[in-house]
């Protein structure tokens, strides 16, 4: 078991591992490339509810015959007893939006700590249907909702309740029965707050554990939902899913601009989870040794990761060029790995030589499955005390040094340049939903939201420049006096200094900027495939495919279920 | 009603930011309040107070330094609000106290000046003791103090009625003591004032993270109404600029 000092050691000083610098990293595009690997949540979430045998029992089953009504589950884990408890209601087809802007859902659910009474589902099911309109205490910790799927979820009951199973093409095609349109936690609507789960339900102290968690007994919920309505609509005939389908089927997941200013806001977070994904590889890199079995799995990995991206179905042209360019450059890499595979470490070279941005992560993503007694130990070291703080007493001089190195990235960006300063980001008086908008539109422009990192960085360092050739002894405590303005600013670059990533190097003002590279980067750590991009501004995906299934706790778990492929398909590249 | 800590501190946030305050003093004024209410030393009272005068600040003079040595300042705060300036000249204090071993800061016409126990707190984090002292009122004079000792968590914090008369004189003055190398602790002489130990405020925070915080509705709507001046008007354009059919 690692320590927090063996970490530090490892990322810092003497015997630091070799890890990837932050300007290869950090790059947007490169973010926007990362996949899901066995330290994304759904993955830690998954392995430690199956290793400690978590115990989910539904102890409340009120559906009528179409499903709809009240479950609530209960769940025994190490440390505490929690309740899921779920709302199904009627919704027709024209009322059913994925917006955040939407009020009424097929599902809604609430994570409730410890056992719940029949006065308190009833106080749930006042507030949890409403959604954003409810309140809710700081008993609950996540609040969710999600709509069923309009191509697969009749299609679904109907083959069950006439003896069939569902045809795996159109699985493959959208591979889920429900999207979840948001998922709440830290405090929204008066939950409980990030501090208390931390400290107090160690079940869920994990980063987003809540919200996977939820997530995946909506999955769970879903098949038993379609079963049940089966039954109900033709018992004679009804017939049960098949396990190996039912893992096949995860949970939609519609994500927009909402989540990027959170990777913007979050800095120190995002580095902690980027050192610990970057630590893992370099471990693997560094440690990892090769032999004739590691070869085979490997080879086995590149096809299956090879297999699940020519079963991803998308409209958006962009995202199939991607995909395509993905399969060519794993077939390269499996030749490669036949031909000469003299350490990982070489493999990841030549990739960066010979694969482009999306290939190279993707074996990022392949080597972290091959070595898991090296990377597994990490999944408790994704947690960071978030705190930006100044330090007053640093020479100006040295201040003006960390920007030119730490940011020589923004310093090297033309903000004068035609298109540099083109879009800005705002929060909509609809539900405060943050959108992007044009300069063109200068009453928003006037309620920005300060997300430009790269540009409140290179004002900071023309006006420390212009300070210091006046005050050339000050301290940063005299600078803040005079420049309260930038004091955001430069609490900031002094804090981020002590990371090695988190800042994402990129100018978030441009024209051409992507949205989509950051929500990939965030919803690539939940552990999502299947990526399925609706506009630059949003994207659908699917959570949990091929995640083992709730009624299959306490049997054997292999903790093999990194890039699904569909059950009956099966080949090489 | 009942919200969420963070709730608050995103309201808070929106809030300041639409009354014109710049980035890094909103997140600071926020965590204040926040910080206060989340230990038991009644924020939200102590916004309710401010809220009127907040956006103000905005057409007022930025603070100036009109004094300074190796060991002390006093600043001119223009009659702010302690919300956006006190972060300031707590941290001009410990780069002083770390440069010369202690450290005076007197900071004149600054309100609220309350919501200095945030900054103070984050000066025991950093391995420096901190004190302050301040008076308030106009009629009936009370004075406060608190203080924390250098790697502790909270502070200790009094209040006690004065007899003093209103001199005119007090200029709304904070004075902050900061030392590297005394640990400084601070009591009132009254024998009738009003204490709050460390432990009590540890007590305080342990239940609010429990339990989240009690809000007057009132309060919690202005609050609100005073962040939609960030908020931009919803049209059709806008939708699209959420990616939106």
């Amino acid at each position: 078991m690692t320590s927090d000092a063996a970490i530090q050691t490892s990322l810092r000083g003497d015997t630091a591992m070799l890890l990837r610098p932050a300007k290869q990293v950090m790059d947007i595009e490169r973010l926007g490339a990362f996949h899901q690997s066995r330290l994304s949540f759904m993955r830690t979430l998954v392995r430690r509810i199956f290793r400690e045998r978590w115990q989910i029992e539904p102890v409340r089953f009120e559906l009528d015959p179409k499903g709809y009504g009240t479950v609530v589950y209960e769940v025994s884990a190490p440390h505490g007893i929690f309740s899921f408890v779920l709302f199904s209601s009627f919704l027709s087809d024209d009322e059913r939006n994925d917006r955040v802007i939407a009020t009424k859902w097929d599902l809604t659910m609430a994570l409730v700590e410890g056992r719940v009474d029949k006065a308190y589902v009833d106080h749930l099911a006042q507030n949890v249907p409403k959604q954003e309109a409810g309140r809710l205490d700081s008993r609950v910790f996540v609040l969710s909702r999600a709509n069923r799927s309009a191509r697969n979820f009749n299609y679904v009951v109907d083959q069950l309740a006439a003896g069939k199973q569902p045809d795996i093409a159109k699985i493959a095609e959208v591979g889920y029965l429900y999207r979840t349109t948001a998922v709440y936690g830290s405090g929204k609507l008066g939950m409980a707050d990030w501090d208390k789960v931390c400290d107090k339900h160690k079940d869920f102290s994990r980063p987003f554990a809540g919200e996977m968690f939820v997530c995946w007994m909506l999955r769970n919920f879903s098949l038993l939902q379609v079963e049940h309505i089966a039954q109900h609509q033709s018992s004679n005939t009804y017939q049960p899913m098949q396990a190996d389908i039912k893992r096949y089927f995860g949970i939609g997941n519609s994500t927009g601009l909402g989540m990027a200013p959170y990777l913007v806001n979050h800095p120190q977070l995002i580095n902690q989870w980027i050192e610990m994904r970057e630590l893992a590889l370099a471990r693997v890199r560094t440690l990892g040794g090769v032999n004739p079995l590691i070869k085979q799995n490997l080879i086995d990995l590149i096809n299956r990761c090879s297999l699940h991206t020519r079963q991803t179905i998308t409209e958006d042209e962009r995202q199939t060029g991607h995909n395509q360019q993905m399969i060519e450059d794993l077939a390269l890499m499996k030749r490669q790995v036949e031909a000469d595979l003299e350490s990982f470490d070489a493999l990841v070279t030549w990739s960066e030589q010979h694969c482009l941005v999306p290939a190279q992560e993707m074996l990022v993503s392949i080597l972290l499955e091959m070595h898991p007694e090296l990377v597994d130990e990490l999944e408790d070291f994704h947690t960071v005390e978030e705190l930006l703080d100044l330090e007053p007493l640093m020479p100006l001089s040295e201040l003006k040094m960390m920007i030119e190195q730490r940011y020589d990235w923004a310093l090297a960006i033309d903000f004068d340049a035609e298109g540099s300063r083109e879009t800005y980001w705002y929060r909509s008086e609809e539900k405060m939903e943050p959108r992007l908008g044009s300069i063109a539109d200068v009453e928003g422009k006037k309620k920005h939201m300060d997300l430009a990192v790269g540009f409140a960085v290179r004002r900071c360092y023309d006006l420390l420049g212009e300070y210091i050739n006046v005050h050339r002894n000050h301290t940063t405590a005299d600078f803040m006096v005079q420049q309260p303005k930038l004091r955001g600013t430069v609490r900031r670059i002094q804090t981020m200094n002590h990371c090695i990533y988190g800042d994402i190097q990129a100018n978030l003002l441009d024209k051409n900027i992507l949205p989509m590279h950051l929500l990939r980067c965030k919803l690539a750590f939940f552990g999502v495939s299947k990526f399925d991009p609706r506009s630059r501004l949003w994207v659908r995906n699917t959570m949990f495919q091929g995640a083992p299934l709730l009624d299959e706790i306490g049997t054997t778990f292999s903790d093999d279920w990194f890039m699904p492929i569909a059950p009956t398909l099966s080949s090489t590249v | 009603m009942h919200i969420s800590m963070n709730e608050l501190k995103a309201a808070l946030r929106r809030c300041f930011e639409a009354s014109g305050y710049f980035v890094g003093n909103y997140e600071d004024a926020a965590n204040m309040i926040v910080w206060l209410e989340k230990h038991g030393l009644k924020g939200l009272e102590e916004l309710e107070h401010a809220l009127a005068y907040i956006a103000a600040d905005q057409n007022k003079p930025q603070s100036k330094i009109i004094y300074e040595d190796s060991t002390s300042a006093t600043i001119d705060a223009h009659g702010r609000s302690s919300l956006n300036c006190v972060a300031a000249a707590v941290d001009l204090a410990q780069a002083k106290a770390l440069a010369s071993g202690i450290a005076t800061i007197t900071v004149h016409n600054c309100h609220n000046r309350m919501f200095i126990l945030k900054a103070l707190t984050d000066c025991g984090r950093r391995g420096i003791s901190a004190a302050a002292y301040w008076q308030n009122g106009s009629e009936i004079i009370t004075e406060h103090t608190a203080a924390i000792r250098s790697g502790q968590r909270y502070p200790n914090y009094s209040q006690a009625i004065t007899n003093l008369a209103c001199s005119g004189e007090d200029k709304q003055a904070l004075t902050i003591i900061c030392s590297s190398r005394v640990d400084l602790t601070s009591s009132l002489q009254s024998t009738e004032q009003q204490s709050i130990s460390a432990q009590q405020i540890a007590e305080h925070k342990a239940l609010t993270v429990e339990l989240g915080i009690e809000i007057d509705k009132k309060l919690w709507a202005e609050i609100n109404q005073l962040g939609t001046g960030i908020l931009v008007e919803n049209t059709e354009r806008s939708r699209l600029d959420a990616g939106g059919r």
